[in-house]
């Protein structure tokens, strides 16, 4: 809303739930069926008659796939709804990256209603139990050995009935056993515009994701990876770009690499959320990720894909703990660490704190920017430390 | 020996709401039983406070709003709020050292000055906006709005219930009632929201994951 509302563009928010202002304010409120994207443009086609759209902009997982059938209903800038949904699902995103020999990890798909002992048995270890649609790393489970396949077998199985991950459907009934791939794990944050990858920022993960459950914590960009291996990240994500017939729009990827050199790990037809997405400005004037893309889905000029040129990270506070939170303290003194510029908390008092792997919702995320990665990083663990959850 | 410092006690909370307006949330109240709106340095003379955020050296305030613990910047200023958010909380502190008070209530205008707009009459047909339209919508969520002020046609707005700490609160305040006000009382000139989110205990839809 913000970046539309710099360059004076005109929005219609469009949301699941029904406003309850949208009776005054038509031309920019709308509700639609993102469950049924199909049924989604075609209400947007008929909307654009009275309220004509210019760009669409999808803001996550699922809306990437319904701004893609709305940018097709209307013929507007956009990725096609088959790219935009094999970027969605990861067992076809699977399928189109190793059909076009991007390396991915091995992967087998299978029922969750399946008999896990007889997987677990063939499974060749480590490896990785993954749902086909949730996002935020929720009910990702690496497994060492079989007794532990069964452990993640359980709790994944759990999470794929809860009513809100089964909504998914068919996708819900699924799920990925791959390879671990072992290294270090990087995320390419990149703007596709006809059909040519840019990338706008590589982070690199400093806190080794290596299991059982795979949280993120901390993102610091401009990467210390060595130029040559960036380059061949790059790469990887742009022949997945491809692989996926992602033609226009953010994407987010998430890779590894290691002696044998890059894999692809997610690709996504989204930006980086919305949250950590502040950590990126570009140009001289510091413009938002999210002013390039609304500029970029309607065709306007973009000042510069080029970010700034100080080092700036964001730390997705760890859950730290079962349980409801009472109280954060500490937050003051963690905005007052050097290279710090904001601590936000977005659980709320109250609210019901779920650690990984059921849970995927981060309590609140801290910012710093400062010469060099190191010391953003730095400043990104001194400012966690200085913080207390109280949970009853 | 020198004072004892109790600006270190003072948690100072920023809630930006876009890259031009940010929220600070104070432990402790700056002024209480009221609002106080600058739209300018010149208004900010016997607010240290004011003055002090005002000389922020490129900033660029253009409006300041204080009210109980909460303190609205209005900027100018390209840089986001994350780069400048210490530079306004050094401000802030340093004004709650001083002897005076952070900031002074109000002035009511003596009889017979004139202002280019009645504030009073504004206020009134919000408030109708808000009884008669706004709330029994926002209802249906759990959430209400309460208008705290309104000031040199200016409305300064408190949100609660579902409302408080809502992931869709600017949604609802950009696309709704900022347009219902332009449409019923188009001689309003902006909203602040003087909302202290975080403490939302009840949001209707939660803030986003990442």
């Amino acid at each position: 809303m913000e970046a539309a509302r710099q360059i004076g563009v005109e929005l219609t928010v469009a949301s699941e739930q029904r406003s309850t202002l949208e009776a005054e304010n038509p031309a920019g409120l709308l509700t639609l069926d993102f469950k049924n994207p199909e049924r989604a443009a075609d209400h947007v086609h008929a909307f654009a008659r009275t309220y004509p759209i210019h760009g669409v902009v999808g803001v996550d997982d699922d809306t990437a796939i319904v701004a893609a059938w709305i940018a097709e209903r209307l013929k507007l800038k956009g990725n096609s709804t088959h790219a935009a949904e094999a970027a969605r699902d990861k067992h076809r995103q699977r399928l189109a990256l190793a059909d076009a020999g991007v390396p991915i990890p091995r992967f087998e798909l299978h029922l969750v209603a399946e008999d896990p002992t007889a997987i677990a048995a063939s499974t060749r270890y480590p490896c990785v139990l993954k749902p086909l649609r949730l996002s935020a790393s929720r009910g990702v489970v690496r497994a060492d050995n079989a007794q532990s396949f069964m452990k993640g077998h359980d709790r994944l199985k759990a999470i794929l009935a809860e009513p809100d991950a089964a909504a998914c459907g068919e996708p819900a009934l699924h799920f990925l056993v791959e390879d671990f791939i072992p290294g270090y794990e990087v995320a390419l944050e990149g703007l596709v515009v006809n059909r040519r990858l840019h990338v706008l920022a590589l982070f690199d993960k400093p806190d080794p994701l290596d299991g059982p459950f795979f949280e993120e914590t901390i993102y610091v960009t401009p990467s210390t990876v060595p130029t040559g291996l960036q380059t061949a990240i790059a790469q990887c994500a742009e022949r997945a770009v491809r692989a996926l017939e992602i033609t226009e729009g953010p994407i987010h990827a998430e890779l590894r690499y290691n002696e044998r050199g890059p894999f692809l790990i997610e690709l996504a037809a989204r930006p980086i959320g919305g949250r950590c997405s502040a950590v990126l400005r570009f140009g001289d004037k510091g413009i938002s990720l999210e002013e390039i893309i609304v500029r970029h889905a309607l065709g306007m000029p973009i000042p510069s894909l080029q970010r700034e040129r100080v080092a700036a990270g964001v730390m997705m506070i760890p859950i730290p703990g079962a349980g409801t939170l009472r109280e954060v303290r500490g937050v003051a003194e963690a905005k007052q660490v050097p290279l710090v510029e904001d601590v936000q908390i977005t659980a709320h008092p109250g609210e019901r704190l779920i650690p990984f792997p059921e849970g995927s919702r981060y309590p609140g995320f801290i910012f710093a920017r400062g010469e060099t990665p190191a010391t953003v990083e730095t400043a990104l663990r001194d400012a966690h430390s200085r913080l207390t959850f109280v949970i009853a | 020996m020198p004072p004892p410092d109790n600006t270190a006690e003072i948690r100072i909370t920023a809630e930006p709401i876009d890259n031009q307006r940010c929220k600070f949330v104070l432990s402790v109240p700056v002024l209480s039983g009221g609002v106080r709106r600058f739209a300018g340095a010149d208004e900010a003379k016997g607010s240290p406070l004011a003055a002090a955020i005002f000389a922020i050296p490129g900033l660029a305030v253009s409006e300041l709003i204080v009210s109980g613990n909460i303190v609205t910047i209005v900027k100018k200023s390209p840089a986001p709020w994350q780069a400048v958010g210490q530079a306004v909380g050094i401000a802030i502190r340093s004004a709650l050292t001083a002897d005076v008070p952070a900031v002074t209530p109000a002035r009511k205008p003596a009889a017979g000055e004139g202002s280019a707009v009645d504030d009073d009459a504004l206020y009134e047909q919000v408030a109708k906006v808000f009884d008669e339209q706004v709330n029994p919508m926002v209802a249906r969520h759990g959430g209400h709005v309460e208008l705290i002020d309104v000031q040199d046609a200016v409305v300064m707005l408190r949100m609660g219930g579902g409302c408080q700490g809502c992931g869709m609160a600017d949604v609802t305040l950009r696309q709704g009632i900022e347009g219902m006000l332009a449409q019923l009382v188009p001689a309003v000139r902006g909203i602040v929201d003087i909302t202290d989110h975080t403490s939302g205990a009840n949001p209707y839809f939660q803030a986003s994951k990442k």
